[in-house]
C-alpha cells in the first residue's frame, strides 16, 4: 500500500479526448470541491480534487486537459503530457483513468494503446455505450479487458452509474501498485508506429464489438417479432455499422454546413447570442448597479460625513459594484457559449470562419475567444489556450481587446442619449449595433495589417493547422454548462475582481487626496471658483467639482489637457478618461462626479442628470459648449478603440508570458483611439456637423 | 495518385497513404486517417475551405493544405 499522507496521497490522473465524458466524470467525482490552477509558470490549466469523501477514497484526482496522443503538437500540448508524467506537485501519475467514448472505440484507443505501451497502469472508464447500443451494436468489457491488460468499466458520469464500479476497480489497483512499481517511460510515435498501432486497434475492435438489434424505444410498437430479434445477439460483427455516422447530425449538417443556409443560420445565432448578452443582462445589471449605489448610500449615511465612510461607500462599496456590475452579463454568455458548445455548434462556427480568419493569420480556433471577447476581455484571453500556433494565439489575444467588452456598454449608452433623442430607442439601437460591426471590422483589419506587418520581420514559420472534430449533434447537459459557467464566472470575479477594486481605490484616493481645507480663502481661489462664489449659491456639489479640481486626478486631468484641446475637450473629460483605465464603466460615474450630478433614487433621473449637466456644460476657456455631436462621436470612437484596461493588461502580460505585447498593445491602442476620435471630430465638422 | 481534396462531396474513397512530408501528417494519422480506412467527404461549407471527412464513425474537419497529404 501507498503510505497515505497529506502530501502525497496516490494520484489518479483522468485522460481522454476532448467531448469523451472526462469532464463530467471529474465533476461527478470531485463534487463542487475542485479547485482550477495554473501549471506554474504556464498557461496550462488543471483541475485537482480529492474524491469525494462519500466515496471513502483517499486519493487526489486531476483533470488533465484533453489529449488525444502523447505525442504533443503545441507548447501547451507539451506541457500537459509533461505532467501526466510527472506532476511537479503531485508527482507522478500513479494510476491513469482512461474516459473511452465507445462509439468511437478506435480512435480513442490509440491514447490507450500508447498509455499501456509507456508503463502506465490504466484503467479504461468506457462512456457512451448507450450512443454505441443506438448504432445496433454492443461491447464485451471482459474481452476489452483481456486485449488490453487494463480492467474496463462501463460508467455514466451523469447518472452515477457503474461510478462505485470503477472506484472498487480503482482500489483494487491502488493495492498492486506497490508490487510492480512501473517506472513511465517516453517513446516517440512514428507514422508506421502509429499505422501499426491502428492495425492493432482494429484487432482488438473486431473482437470486443459486436451486433444487436438496435434498442427499441418505449413508445415504439413492440410485436414478438422485434422483441426476438432484440434477443437474438449475434456473435462478431458483421457489418460496418461501427462506422457509421450519427444519421441526424449528417441531416443537421446538411443545412447547418450549407453554403448558403450556413453562412445564414451562422449570423442568425451569432445575431441571438449577442442580443441575449445585452438585453437578458441589463435588468440584472440594474438590479446589481442599484444593490451597490444604495448599500453606498447607506454606508454612507450611517458612518457619517467623513473620511472613513467615503473610503467605504465611494472606494471600496462602489470598487466592488463596479466588478460585480458584469458577471450577469459574463453568466449569459457563458450560458449561451457553453449551450452552443455542448450542442455542437461551436465547432461548426469555428470550421465556417476559420478560412476568412486564416487569411488574416488567425485561426478557426481564435472564433470561440473573439466571441468571448465582447462579454469581457480576460476569460477571452485566458480561452486562446486551444489555438496550437503560438503566433496565431499571440495574435488573436492582441487583438480581442478591441472586441467591444461589456465595460464600454454603459458608456455608448451614455455617449449614444446624449445624441439621439430618448422616443426614438430604434436609432439608438441600431447606432449600436452599428459601432459593434464597426469595432469587429476595425478588430479584423488591424489583425490583418499586424500579420501582414510580423510575417515581413518574423520569417519564422511556425506550422498553421485546423483539423478539428466536429461532434455529435446531442440536447446540452443543463448541469454541466451550469458548472463550466459558474465556474468561469468566479474565475472572472477572482482574476479580474482584485485589481479593479485595488484600482478603485487608487482612484479614490487620487479623487479625494489632498484634501482641502474647507474654509475658503481668497488666497486659493481661482477664477472660475470666484465666479461660483459670486453666484452666492455655491452648493455642495459645486464644492465636490472644486475639490476634483484641486485633487490629484484634477492635478492629472489639468496635465493632460493640451492633448484633450485637439479634440475640443477639456480637463475634465481628461479625468473621465483617466480613471476609466481602472475600468471603462468608471467613465459614467466619473463623468456625473465631475459635472456635478447628484445621484438619485431613480435610475433613469440619474442619467438625465448627467446628460443635462453634460449640455450646459461650457468650455472654461470659450464659453462655449463642451460637448457637441461631433465631440461625442469623437468619444465613442475613442471608446472602441482605446485599451483602458489594466485587467486587460494584466492578463495579457501573464498570457503572454511578458511584457512586451500588453505594451505595445496599450500604446498602440490609445493612439491609434486618439487619431481616430481626431478624424472622426474634426472630419465630421468638415462635412457640417460640429 | 490523388489526394482527398480532389474527392467530390459525397464521394467515398479508400486512403492508400499518408504523405509524411506535410508537417501535419502525424496528426492526420492520430486522429485516425490511416491507410485502408474509407473516408466520405461530406460538407464543404460556405469559404469552401476546410473540408469535413466521415472517418471512422466521426466527422472531422481539416483544412485543404492539410488534408492534401490523404492520399488516395
Amino acid at each position: 500500500m501507498l503510505t497515505v499522507t497529506d502530501n502525497k496521497l496516490p494520484l489518479i490522473t483522468l485522460l481522454g479526448h476532448p467531448n469523451s465524458g472526462k469532464t463530467t466524470l471529474f465533476n461527478y467525482l470531485s463534487g463542487k470541491k475542485y479547485k482550477t490552477v495554473n501549471y506554474p509558470g504556464s498557461t496550462v490549466e488543471y483541475s485537482i480534487s480529492r474524491i469525494l469523501s462519500r466515496f471513502e477514497f483517499n486519493a487526489n484526482i486531476l483533470d488533465s486537459p484533453g489529449i488525444i496522443s502523447l505525442i504533443p503538437c503545441s507548447p501547451d500540448e507539451k506541457l500537459s503530457v509533461n505532467y501526466v508524467y510527472n506532476h511537479p506537485k503531485y508527482g507522478k501519475t500513479d494510476l491513469a483513468v482512461v474516459t473511452l467514448d465507445a462509439s468511437q472505440l478506435s480512435r480513442q484507443l490509440l491514447l490507450v494503446k500508447q498509455l499501456i505501451e509507456c508503463n502506465f497502469k490504466v484503467i479504461i472508464a468506457l462512456t457512451m455505450v448507450d450512443i454505441l447500443n443506438k448504432k445496433g451494436i454492443d461491447i464485451s468489457t471482459t474481452k476489452l479487458s483481456e486485449l488490453t491488460g487494463c480492467d474496463v468499466v462501463k460508467i455514466d458520469g451523469r447518472s452515477g452509474e457503474g461510478i462505485d464500479e470503477l472506484l472498487k476497480v480503482i482500489r483494487i489497483n491502488m493495492n498492486l501498485l506497490n508490487e510492480n512499481n512501473l517506472k513511465h517511460t517516453l517513446k516517440d510515435y512514428d507514422k508506421n508506429k502509429i499505422i501499426s498501432l491502428y492495425n492493432d486497434i482494429e484487432r482488438i475492435e473486431k473482437d470486443v464489438l459486436f451486433n444487436i438489434e438496435p434498442v427499441v424505444k418505449d413508445n415504439e410498437l413492440i410485436n414478438i417479432e422485434n422483441a426476438n430479434k432484440k434477443l437474438n445477439v449475434l456473435s462478431g460483427l458483421s457489418v460496418n455499422g461501427h462506422r457509421k455516422l450519427d444519421k441526424s447530425t449528417v441531416n443537421i449538417d446538411k443545412i447547418v454546413l450549407h453554403k448558403f443556409w450556413g453562412l445564414i443560420i451562422f449570423i442568425l445565432v451569432m445575431s441571438l447570442t449577442f442580443t441575449s448578452i445585452f438585453w437578458l443582462a441589463a435588468p440584472l445589471m440594474d438590479l446589481v448597479d442599484t444593490f451597490f449605489g444604495n448599500l453606498s448610500e447607506i454606508t454612507s449615511n450611517a458612518l457619517g460625513d467623513n473620511l472613513f465612510s467615503d473610503l467605504i461607500s465611494n472606494g471600496l462599496i462602489a470598487g466592488l459594484g463596479s466588478v460585480l456590475v458584469f458577471v450577469p452579463q459574463i453568466v449569459i454568455l457563458f450560458l449561451i457559449l457553453g449551450l452552443l458548445e455542448d450542442s455542437g455548434y461551436l465547432a461548426r462556427g469555428a470550421m465556417i470562419l476559420d478560412k476568412p480568419l486564416a487569411k488574416i493569420g488567425l485561426n478557426g480556433r481564435s472564433f470561440v475567444p473573439m466571441l468571448s471577447g465582447f462579454a469581457c476581455a480576460i476569460p477571452a484571453i485566458m480561452a486562446t489556450r486551444t489555438i496550437q500556433n503560438r503566433k496565431e494565439r499571440l495574435l488573436t489575444i492582441f487583438i480581442i481587446p478591441l472586441m467591444s467588452c461589456s465595460a464600454r456598454l454603459p458608456v455608448y449608452a451614455l455617449l449614444l442619449a446624449f445624441l439621439i433623442p430618448q422616443d426614438q430607442p430604434f436609432i439608438a439601437g441600431f447606432s449600436l449595433t452599428a459601432i459593434y460591426i464597426f469595432s469587429i471590422l476595425s478588430s479584423l483589419l488591424i489583425a490583418g495589417v499586424v500579420n501582414k506587418f510580423t510575417s515581413k520581420i518574423n520569417s519564422l514559420k511556425e506550422k498553421s493547422s485546423f483539423i478539428i472534430e466536429l461532434p455529435t449533434y446531442k440536447k446540452p447537459k443543463l448541469d454541466t454548462v451550469l458548472k463550466n459557467t459558474f465556474k468561469n464566472a468566479n474565475q472572472y470575479v477572482k482574476k479580474a475582481g482584485p485589481v479593479i477594486l485595488v484600482l478603485s481605490l487608487i482612484l479614490w484616493v487620487l479623487t479625494t487626496f489632498p484634501r482641502q481645507n474647507t474654509e475658503l480663502t481668497s488666497d486659493n481661489l481661482t477664477a472660475s471658483n470666484s465666479l461660483l462664489l459670486q453666484n452666492d449659491s455655491l452648493t455642495l456639489e459645486e464644492m465636490d467639482s472644486y475639490d476634483l479640481s484641486k485633487s490629484y486626478a484634477g492635478m492629472l486631468g489639468h496635465f493632460i489637457e493640451p492633448v484633450m484641446l485637439p479634440l475640443g475637450l477639456d480637463w475634465r473629460v481628461g479625468v473621465s478618461l483617466i480613471v476609466t483605465f481602472s475600468a471603462r464603466e468608471v467613465f459614467v460615474s466619473s463623468m456625473a462626479l465631475i459635472f456635478k450630478v447628484t445621484e438619485d433614487d431613480d435610475e433613469g433621473k440619474f442619467q438625465e442628470g448627467i446628460l443635462n449637466s453634460m449640455r450646459e456644460a461650457k468650455n472654461e476657456a470659450t464659453g462655449q459648449k463642451l460637448f457637441t455631436t461631433a465631440r461625442i462621436a469623437g468619444l465613442i470612437v475613442f471608446f472602441v478603440f482605446a485599451m483602458q484596461c489594466l485587467s486587460t493588461v494584466a492578463i495579457s502580460k501573464k498570457e503572454t508570458g511578458g511584457w512586451k505585447i500588453p505594451l505595445i498593445q496599450l500604446f498602440s491602442f490609445s493612439i491609434l483611439a486618439y487619431i481616430m476620435a481626431f478624424i472622426t471630430v474634426h472630419g465630421l465638422k468638415f462635412f457640417g456637423i460640429s | 495518385m490523388r489526394s482527398a481534396i480532389e474527392l467530390k462531396i459525397g464521394e467515398k474513397a479508400i486512403i492508400n497513404d499518408i504523405d509524411n512530408t506535410n508537417p501535419s501528417a502525424r496528426r492526420i494519422l492520430e486522429v485516425g486517417f490511416t491507410p485502408g480506412e474509407e473516408i466520405e467527404l461530406l460538407f464543404k461549407p460556405v469559404f469552401g475551405d476546410p473540408l469535413a471527412f466521415s472517418i471512422r464513425g466521426t466527422l472531422i474537419a481539416v483544412r485543404s493544405s492539410e488534408a492534401k497529404c490523404i492520399l488516395i
